[in-house]
């Protein structure tokens, strides 16, 4: 089973997503795909890793290409946050670059094959407008088909405003 | 008429081809899309709606959130987009908010 999170920047979708996982037995996994960029960064992964352990999540770093990662046993994956690795994707120098799209696509099909259940969270950020600096419409393009792509194939979509979950397609519980 | 609003890219006309069985010239010559551009430019906004409401299909892009523009001018046009929708939404039939392609009828069956 596939679910898509989605919310805007602190709105309670990590958490959440997090619990939906909580329910299930097996390994937990947690895919990260923040790069560690400076110490703001490194302190925020630290505390995360931290508070997911306590969860008993295993974290798996990923910045890019999803391909490489190899559960070593069947259980439930929390993969977080797909707007990183969208830019890591198409900014990094080791991403896909123009081929972000197909390769972030086609990892989530073969990740989901190695799992029983797939959270995936992803941002929202397209009701601001589109009049950004540089190159930030290339990536609001890029994010909103990988999430209208992973929205169609997933078994539940929703969205998650002030930690309440509204369901597009599925359902709670239904992971 | 049918009014469309969502975010930014999130499927709206694929969505409204998709409902009607339309292809891309069927699209444009039943429904009118990017409204919100055209609320900026425009003092009257009712007489705005009125018009577009002769479409069968009005779609509007939700830009009304993130942080309030700097530049006197682009919030004008956020806020007269806004305003926009919400006469679109009261003169259509049904309201449908398009969401990562999938759709929430806000108003109407």
């Amino acid at each position: 089973m596939m679910t898509l999170v989605v919310g805007g920047a602190a709105s309670g979708k990590s958490e959440y997503a997090e619990s939906l996982l909580m329910r299930l037995d097996g390994r937990r996994y947690y895919i990260a795909t923040m790069q560690p960029f400076g110490e703001e960064a490194l302190a925020r992964i630290r505390k995360h890793r931290a508070m997911r352990a306590l969860k008993r999540f295993e974290t798996i770093e990923c910045s890019t290409n999803l391909l490489s990662v190899h559960l070593p046993e069947r259980g439930n994956v929390l993969l977080e946050c797909m707007s990183n690795l969208a830019a890591n994707e198409l900014y990094a120098p080791e991403g896909a670059g123009e081929a972000a799209y197909d390769a972030i696509l086609t990892g989530v099909d073969v990740l989901r094959r190695q799992c029983d259940a797939l959270v995936i969270v992803s941002n929202e950020v397209f009701t601001g407008g589109n009049q950004y600096a540089g190159d930030t419409d290339h990536y609001l393009h890029l994010l909103a088909k990988v999430n209208r792509a992973l929205a169609g194939r997933a078994d539940n979509v929703c969205e998650v405003i002030c930690g309440q979950a509204y369901y597009y397609k599925g359902r709670e519980g239904a992971v | 008429m049918l009014f469309v609003t969502g975010p930014l890219y999130s499927g709206k006309k694929d969505y409204v081809k998709l409902r009607f069985g339309w292809d891309d010239t069927q699209l444009a010559s039943h429904a009118v899309w990017d409204v919100q551009e055209l609320a900026a430019q425009e003092e009257a906004l009712e007489a705005l709606a009125d018009r577009l409401s002769a479409h069968e299909v009005v779609i509007a892009t939700e830009v009304g959130g993130g942080v309030v523009p700097i530049d006197p001018q682009a919030r004008r046009a956020r806020e007269a987009a806004g305003r926009l929708s919400c006469l679109l939404a009261q003169r259509a039939d049904t309201v449908i908010r398009v969401f990562c392609g999938l759709p929430l009828l806000l108003k109407g069956e």
